[in-house]
């Protein structure tokens, strides 16, 4: 009688002792998920409270402060009067298309030369100083002391600000490309030669892995730089984009159409850089990179 | 082993470094040693008696100042998969979960993808890491990241597994079964290992023979055979005698010469 009633008792545990277990997993998954969200919410939150907050005071301050000539300070309720139609006839869109496909193919070419120059200066010793003195003396030029002799040059072109942000954009991707395959851990390189890896599976499996921390620091400070010139680039001769569209503001006395201009740069700069972390650790995991 | 069937032949090898100022330091001495076939041999001696040099030499990253390594009859002129390194600690691949390192060394040969995958699993199971296959090495514990280096070396196959303290930077106890691990594996696929440690229990509990060097200038001092069955009980009294055999050899006193 005891037998068989400690029997089944032992067999009831067993049978319902996995359930218990894994609802206490998908509890504790469940809870930390909700963790997780929640924290991502508070952020985000306090992310849009901030930047609303900043318009409150923009909007008030010039309004009630004696100060504040509205003309040179427009509150945000009239810049925003400006955007609409700007937004609405497409012209502001192609503005933007302009300036970002101008910085792009700039941004491309000094990736590829950049990263290229950064790897063979490092693993060639007779290379490096070869170029040092030549790169390192260009480095020091900044970007916009040549825009008049690239206008000259170049004309106003496409041709012109490509040049120009490559340049600007090349020197961070060189320098950090650089660093990062010069101070490759040795051991690393013996243990791909030790498994019999070729030149080529080192570069690519071994190398620019290992010095991807350094490359990326570099390709977003590259990212700021093609931005930061091409402003300069377009403001100093263009027929479009967004810089030109802020000094047509200019000539026009409509500060508006300027702050319009700002708004759009910043965003744009920071939704690049959302970008950049977003891609970055899509395809890095196991590279944890901080925003 | 016979002497004549040697793998690894060093012959009166000698590295010298430039100190700062430009002085010689010998880092090894006219150093000659013969390793055999399936050999397991411990390198044992003071920090800087040259041991990693030493290992350097027979793995082909660094060329002797004057004389010659070998490896089967030829001179070494470079690293190869034959004479695979595990290191002390950090030589996985970051970028790459257990497996990928695993598998480095079948990529480099082109074997298929599917095929390297059977292959790295079933050697991260024989260093008994099936579940952590898909772990980055940050991920992993100091042993287990040892065991994936084991498993990374012995994946291609290599004629001599080169250890240079492989085992120090893990707890005692870890340190323990990895030796165990090490053994087992030794003997399943009759590789030869030259293990170089500082630590005497750990060549006494591993070692058939047992390369005692000296250092300023770094010079072999002593050639032991250990002469006792794997697996080696630490509590008995033979292991002792093995002990004290060695930490006397390393203190300078003579110790029976391996035939
Ligand atoms: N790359 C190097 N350059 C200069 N000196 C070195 C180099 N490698 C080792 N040495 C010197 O050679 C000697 C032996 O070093 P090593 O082989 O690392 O000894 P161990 O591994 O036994 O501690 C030491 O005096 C060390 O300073
Ligand atoms: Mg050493």
């Amino acid at each position: 009688m005891s037998l068989v009633s400690s029997e089944t008792t032992d067999h009831r545990a067993s049978r319902s002792a996995p359930a218990p277990a894994d609802s206490f997993e998908a509890t504790f998954r469940a809870a930390h998920r909700r963790r997780l969200r929640r924290a991502a919410g508070w952020r985000i939150a306090l992310n849009i409270a901030g930047l609303v907050l900043f318009v409150i005071a923009w909007e008030l301050i010039p309004r009630y402060s004696t100060w504040i000539n509205e003309v040179l300070f427009p509150p945000p309720s009239q810049v925003f009067a400006t955007f609409v139609p700007l937004l609405l006839s497409g012209q502001i869109l192609d503005d933007i298309r302009v300036s970002l496909v101008r910085a792009a193919s700039g941004f491309g070419v000094a990736l590829g030369l950049g990263i290229g120059a950064g790897v063979l200066t490092a693993r060639l010793a007779w290379l490096q100083y070869l170029l040092e003195p030549l790169l390192h003396g260009f480095r020091s030029i900044p970007a916009i002391a040549l825009i008049p002799l690239c206008i000259l040059w170049f004309g106003i072109g496409e041709v012109s600000k490509t040049a120009l942000i490559a340049w600007g954009a090349f020197f961070p991707l060189w320098i950090t490309t650089f660093i990062g395959v010069r101070d490759v851990n040795p051991i690393y390189l013996r243990s791909a030669a030790c498994l019999g890896a070729g030149r080529l599976t080192t570069l690519f499996l071994v190398v620019l892995p290992a010095a991807l921390p350094f490359i990326l620091t570099g390709i977003r400070q590259a990212l700021s730089v093609s931005l930061v010139v091409l402003v300069a680039a377009e403001m100093s001769g263009a027929s479009s984009g967004i810089a030109h569209m802020m000094s047509e503001g200019h000539q026009l006395f409509r500060v508006d159409i300027m702050f319009i201009g700002l708004a759009v740069l910043g965003a744009v700069g920071f939704l690049v850089d959302r970008a950049f972390v977003a891609i970055a650790r899509r395809l890095f995991p196991w590279y944890q990179i901080t925003s | 082993m016979s002497a004549d069937a040697a793998l690894i032949a060093a012959e009166r090898v000698s590295q010298v470094y430039a100190g700062r100022d430009g002085t010689p330091n010998w880092a090894l001495r006219d150093v000659s040693l013969r390793i055999g076939r399936g050999e397991f041999v411990c390198l044992i001696g003071p920090s800087g008696c040259g041991k990693t040099t030493l290992l350097h030499l027979i793995a082909g990253f660094v060329r002797p100042t004057s004389g010659t390594v070998s490896f089967a009859g030829a001179p070494i002129t470079g690293p190869g998969p034959e004479r695979v390194v595990v290191f002390q600690d950090y030589a996985l691949f970051a970028w790459m979960t257990a497996r990928q390192n695993v598998e480095f060394g079948l990529r480099t040969r082109g074997v298929p993808r599917a095929e390297r995958r059977r292959q790295a699993l079933r050697a991260l199971e024989r260093v008994g890491l099936p579940h952590a296959a898909d772990r980055y090495p940050h991920e992993l514990s100091g042993g287990m990241r040892q065991r994936v280096a084991v498993a990374r070396a012995l994946v291609v196959e290599p004629e001599v597994l080169l250890m240079d303290e492989p085992f120090a930077a893990v707890d005692a106890m870890t340190r323990q079964t990895l030796q165990e691990d090490l053994l087992r594996l030794w003997q399943e696929t009759g590789v030869s290992v030259v293990f170089v440690t500082h630590n005497v229990d750990e060549a006494a509990f591993l070692a058939q023979r047992v390369v005692v060097m000296g250092a300023h200038p770094g010079t072999l001092r002593t050639d032991l055979a250990i002469d006792a069955p794997h697996p080696r009980e630490r509590g008995s009294a033979r292991f002792a005698e093995l002990y004290a055999e060695i930490a006397g050899a390393l203190a300078g006193h003579h110790g029976r010469r391996a035939a």
